[in-house]
C-alpha cells in the first residue's frame, strides 16, 4: 500500500511554510482570452493560490493588468513568479518588487534563460532560492525533475519544490513520473507538479502518486470553457488526493498461487 | 538556383531543399512531423500544399494557443527619423526619393513617446533609415535612453551596429533588435541595395550574432516579401534561426513577414506574394517554430490581421505611423516609409480581437529584467 496512513484523517491542509491551504489546486493566470474568462475560472477552481507574472503587473486601471484585479478577490493568495528573469541577479530584484507591489511574501522563483522553451535553469534557481529564503520570502521553485536539486532547495529553506511533469505548454503529462516518485519518496517539503499537464486525470495520476500538489494554467486558459475545464481540475486533484490517502492497492501482473511454493517450510 | 546561393555559408545554405520535387506524400509526412525542418517547410510551401490551406490553419491555431494561450502581444513602431544613406530600391526612405526629411529632436521624441504611452502601449521599436552623420549611433542611443525610462520594452530596428554598440545600446536599456536580411539570395540582394553601406550582405546577415554577443535579449528576423523567391527565402530564414537558436542558446528570437508596400518612388515587387501564400507562409512557421513569436505588422489590411490573430501570429503592432512625428500631431511629420494597410485605433483594433476571444497584451516584459 503506498499513502500515508498515519497522518491525520481530519487535517489535511496543503503547508507552505507557515502558511495553511485546503485547495491543492494552484493556478497561472497567463494565457486566457480575457480578464472575466480568468475569474470565472479561479471562481471555479477554488483554487486559493495564483502565480502572476511580474512582468504582467501593470498600474491599476490598465486594461491588461493583472495585479490590482486580483488583490481584489478575498481569500486569494498571490504568488508573483520572475518568469522572465534570465538570472538570480534578475530573479531576485524581480521578487523583491512583486513582493512590494503585491504585499505578498510568496515567490515563485521562474528562471529560464530561453524564451521559448522556457525550462527552468539549475544552477540559477538554486541560487536565486537561497537567497530569497534567507530574506525570509516563501520560496516556491519551479524546476527541472531532478531529485537531487530538490533536496539541496530544501536545505536552502525552501518551502517546496514545482518540479515540471513535462516542458511547459507542452500537454505532454508526467513524462517525468520517475523522477518525481524519488522526490515523493525523498523530499519533507511538498513537491507540486508544475507544467506540462493537459488533462485533469493527469492531475489526479500526480496526486495519486502523492504530490502535494499541482500547479495548472495552458490546460485551463487554452480550452474553450475555462471555469468548466477548472472545475474538472479541482475534481481530479481532490479525487488523486483521497486515493493518496486511502492508499492504492498494489498493482501486481501476477496471479495469486493457488498452490503455496513454500508450505514445506512451515 | 545553386549559381545563387553557392556563396552561402554552409549553415545557411538551401539548397538540397529547393532542387526536390514535394508531392502529397512529402506534405503528408510534414504536417505529421514531430520535429519539422527546412524541408519540410518547403513541402508545406510547395504549389500542391495550397490545397491543405485549412488543415495547415487548424494545425497553426492549436500549435499557437498551446504555447500563447489565446493572447496577442502588442507593440507600435516609433519613426526617429527618415534620414537615409542608402539606396534600396524598395523604400520610401532611400536617399534618391524626393521626400520630407525629418529627425525628431530629443524633446519631440518625448512627446511621441507620450502619446504612445497615453495609447496604452507599452512596448515600443524604434526605428531610423540607413546611418548619417546627423542620425547616427549617439542619436539612437540617447533616444534608447528617453524610451528605456519611460517602456518597460525598447526595441530598436536601425541600421547594422557593432557589437561594441549593441553593448551600448542594451546598457541604455534595449531589449532587443529587429533586423530583416530583405532578401536572403545574394543576387538580388545585390540587385536591389544599389548603394550605401546596406550594399554588404554579410555584415547584415552577422547583425544577428552581433546584437546577441552583447548581450540583447530579443531578435526579430524576417525577409521582406516580394523581393525574391519567398520559398528560397523561406527555407534560409528558417534556418538561420536555428543556427542561432543553437549559437546563443540564450536568445529570444521572433519572426516577422513584412511584404512589400506601395511607397513613393513606386517600385512594384518583382515576386509579389499574394494572401493565401502569405496565410500558408505563416501557417508553415509556426509548425515548423512552435514557440516563437511570430509577428505582423499593419503593413497587411484589417481583413487579413484579423483572420491571423491566433491562427500563428501571436504579436501585432497596432496604430502605426510610418511617418516621423506621426503620433503626437502637432510634430510636423516627414514623409512614410510605406503606406499603412490597417489604420485602426487602439481600441478599435483592441475590441476586434477581443471578440474574437484574445486578449491584447500590452505590457509582457520589466524594466527590472534589463
Amino acid at each position: 500500500m503506498s499513502g500515508r496512513k498515519n497522518e491525520s484523517r481530519k487535517n489535511d491542509d496543503l503547508v507552505l511554510g507557515k502558511h495553511r491551504f485546503v485547495s491543492r489546486l494552484l493556478m497561472g493566470t497567463g494565457k486566457f482570452r480575457d480578464r472575466a474568462a480568468m475569474f470565472k475560472a479561479i471562481s471555479a477552481s477554488g483554487t486559493q493560490i495564483v502565480t502572476v507574472a511580474l512582468r504582467r503587473f501593470g498600474e491599476d486601471g490598465d486594461s491588461d493588468d493583472l495585479l490590482s484585479p486580483l488583490l481584489r478577490i478575498k481569500g486569494l493568495t498571490i504568488m508573483p513568479n520572475t518568469s522572465g528573469a534570465a538570472n538570480a541577479e534578475e530573479a531576485i530584484r524581480a521578487a523583491r518588487l512583486g513582493r512590494e507591489l503585491s504585499g505578498s511574501p510568496f515567490v515563485k522563483v521562474e528562471i529560464h534563460p530561453n524564451p521559448h522553451h522556457l525550462l527552468p535553469d539549475p544552477i540559477e534557481t538554486y541560487k536565486a532560492a537561497k537567497e530569497l529564503a534567507a530574506d525570509g520570502f516563501v520560496v516556491m521553485p519551479y524546476i527541472p525533475a531532478d531529485p537531487v536539486l530538490a533536496k539541496r532547495l530544501e536545505e536552502a529553506g525552501c518551502a517546496s519544490v514545482m518540479p515540471l511533469g513535462s516542458a511547459i505548454g507542452s500537454g505532454r503529462g508526467l513524462a517525468t513520473a520517475d523522477m518525481l516518485k524519488i522526490m515523493l519518496r525523498e523530499c519533507a517539503i511538498p513537491v507540486i507538479v508544475d507544467a506540462g499537464l493537459r488533462s485533469p486525470s493527469e492531475a489526479a495520476a500526480a496526486m495519486e502518486m502523492g504530490c502535494a500538489a499541482v500547479l495548472v494554467n495552458s490546460a485551463i486558459a487554452a480550452s474553450d470553457d475555462p471555469p468548466v475545464m477548472a472545475d474538472a481540475f479541482a475534481s481530479c486533484v481532490k479525487a488523486g488526493r483521497q486515493a493518496w490517502r486511502a492508499g492504492l492497492m498494489i498493482r501486481s501482473d501476477n496471479a495469486s498461487a493457488t498452490s503455496p511454493l513454500t508450505s514445506f517450510l512451515a | 538556383m545553386r549559381n545563387i546561393t553557392k556563396s552561402l555559408p554552409e549553415w545557411l545554405d538551401p539548397s538540397q531543399w529547393i532542387s526536390r520535387e514535394y508531392g502529397s506524400r512529402e506534405i503528408a509526412a510534414a504536417l505529421e512531423s514531430e520535429s519539422p525542418g527546412p524541408g519540410d517547410l518547403a513541402a508545406l510551401l510547395a504549389p500542391d500544399a495550397a490545397y491543405s490551406l485549412e488543415i495547415l490553419a487548424h494545425r497553426a491555431r492549436a500549435v499557437t494557443r498551446r504555447h500563447f494561450g489565446r493572447t496577442i502581444s502588442l507593440y507600435a513602431p516609433l519613426y526617429l527619423s527618415n534620414h537615409c544613406s542608402s539606396g534600396c530600391a524598395y523604400c520610401g526612405y532611400a536617399s534618391d526619393r524626393d521626400q520630407a526629411r525629418r529627425k525628431l529632436s530629443l524633446a519631440e521624441v518625448r512627446k511621441e513617446l507620450s502619446a504612445l504611452k497615453r495609447l496604452g502601449l507599452r512596448e515600443v521599436l524604434l526605428l531610423t533609415g540607413d546611418k548619417t552623420p546627423d542620425a547616427g549611433y549617439e542619436y539612437v542611443e540617447e533616444c534608447v535612453r528617453l524610451a528605456a525610462g519611460m517602456f518597460p520594452f525598447v526595441a530598436v530596428e536601425v541600421f547594422p551596429l557593432t557589437v561594441e554598440e549593441y553593448r551600448g545600446l542594451v546598457a541604455a536599456g534595449c531589449s532587443g533588435v529587429t533586423i530583416y536580411q530583405e532578401t536572403y539570395s545574394p543576387a538580388d540582394y545585390k540587385k536591389y541595395h544599389r548603394w550605401g553601406e546596406k550594399k554588404n550582405y554579410m555584415w547584415r546577415l552577422e547583425t544577428p550574432d552581433r546584437a546577441l554577443d552583447a548581450g540583447m535579449r530579443w531578435v526579430g528576423m524576417g525577409f521582406l516579401l516580394g523581393l525574391s523567391d519567398p520559398v528560397v527565402d523561406s527555407i534560409c530564414l528558417l534556418r538561420h534561426v536555428e543556427y542561432l537558436r543553437r549559437k546563443h542558446w540564450r536568445a529570444g528570437i521572433s519572426v516577422s513577414f513584412p511584404r512589400l508596400c506601395a511607397e513613393k518612388g513606386g517600385f512594384k515587387a518583382p515576386r509579389p506574394v499574394d494572401d493565401k501564400f502569405l496565410a500558408r507562409m505563416i501557417c508553415a512557421f509556426r509548425i515548423c517554430l512552435p514557440d516563437t513569436p511570430l509577428v505582423l505588422s499593419t503593413r497587411e489590411s484589417a481583413r487579413f490581421r484579423d483572420g491571423m490573430a491566433g491562427i500563428g501570429i501571436s504579436k501585432m503592432s497596432v496604430a502605426s505611423r510610418t511617418s516621423v512625428g506621426g503620433y503626437a500631431g502637432k510634430v510636423r511629420g516627414g514623409g512614410e516609409q510605406f503606406g499603412v494597410n490597417d489604420g485602426r485605433s487602439v481600441r478599435e483594433f483592441c475590441a476586434r480581437l477581443k471578440a474574437a476571444g484574445l486578449e491584447p497584451v500590452f505590457k509582457n516584459w520589466d524594466a527590472v529584467y534589463r
